[in-house]
């Protein structure tokens, strides 16, 4: 385990900067190089609160047993596993993500976990632009911190909708981009001051110094609507949980 | 255990389970795959390229495509089989 030198919140290595919008290889790269530490971090960042909104966001991706579902941008599989339980017995998870070293931690994972439900979940190296999914194929789809990543959010919601069931619904959690001042400082004052510094100690800090300028570069929750409906979804509406810290789409089709 | 039934679900010659074998489509031209047990690739016949499977993972991100060889397109005709070499 790596131990955490917390870093001055002034020093020169803890600047306020933003990094500029990075291509698909980049952020490529930079997953590949976060995945062995992702989980940790995860709950060490949130104070586990993570768990909290992942089960949100299957909540109201709205599957039940039976149902076959995809997990976009999956990670080493948090969404993945909570799908399988929902949709176990009968029911199918697929995971996809480009990340080969993401994936393969979702695989050692479900290897270790070795929950009888978990079975039921297939990886896939994919871009979430170019499904390798025929159309109306999925009964309900969720995303987990992926939209903010993608390079192009309105390709993403087309791919979603065409291989989404009609009546089915996405889920898509992120961080969000608060139209709120006071709300926002707080979110970019806790990158900077303790995500950044703990990141640090991971050897990480340029990666997740990435985080406040794809915040920036985000949409906001009435932007993200207004494309989903753009896109061809019948209803569209984003929820605001943890003071407004972070954020759910849930779209129809 | 949970190792020995995922193999058991895979297929013995290629590493892809049944499952994924029925759900993939191209990611581009969203036509159906076939597995090469020669090679232990996905091939999209729609648009001549082969995808990787590692450890039973398909991967389908287009950019990592190989483009397939003429020859590899050409079996019916009889045309001279190099073997399924492919362009890096």
């Amino acid at each position: 385990m790596a131990s955490l030198q917390l870093c001055l919140p002034f020093s020169s290595t803890s600047r306020f900067r933003y990094r500029p919008v990075r291509c698909a290889n980049e952020r490529q790269a930079l997953f590949n190089r976060i995945a062995p530490v992702y989980d940790n971090l995860n709950d060490v960042l949130s104070m586990g609160q993570h768990r909290i909104w992942k089960r949100m966001a299957v909540t109201w991706s709205g599957v039940k047993s039976g149902d076959n579902v995809l997990d976009l941008c999956c990670g080493s599989g948090d969404l993945a596993f909570l799908l399988s339980e929902k949709v176990w017995p009968a029911g199918k998870v697929t995971g996809l993500d480009f990340s080969e070293d993401q994936l393969s931690m979702a695989s050692s994972r479900q290897d270790l976990l070795s929950k009888v439900c978990y079975r039921n979940i297939e990886w896939v190296e994919g871009d979430a632009l170019d499904l390798p999914f025929s159309d109306c194929f999925f009964d309900g789809i969720t995303m987990g911190y992926g939209l903010r990543n993608v390079v192009d959010r309105r390709k993403a919601l087309q791919e979603m909708f065409r291989v989404l069931k009609p009546g089915s619904r996405i889920s898509v959690l992120d961080f969000n981009k608060s139209t709120q001042p006071i709300t926002a400082t707080i979110q970019e004052w806790m990158i900077n001051i303790v995500v950044v510094p703990v990141a640090s100690g991971y050897g990480l800090a340029e990666e997740y110094e990435y985080l406040n300028s794809s915040i920036k570069e985000f949409l906001t929750g009435k932007e993200q609507e207004k494309l989903a409906l753009e896109v061809g979804f019948s209803t569209a509406k984003h929820y605001e949980i943890t003071g407004g810290l972070m954020g759910n789409l849930v779209a129809m089709r | 255990m949970v190792r020995i039934s995922k193999a058991l679900l895979k297929e013995a010659t290629t590493g892809l389970s049944r499952t994924l074998s029925e759900i993939l489509v191209c990611p581009l031209s969203k036509q159906p795959l076939r597995v090469c047990e020669e090679t232990g690739s996905i091939i999209s016949d729609s648009i001549g390229v082969s995808f990787p499977i590692k450890d039973g993972i398909p991967c389908l991100v287009p950019k990592d495509g190989k483009i397939l060889d003429i020859d590899d397109t050409l079996k019916d005709d009889g045309a001279d089989d190099d073997g399924a070499t492919k362009r890096n």
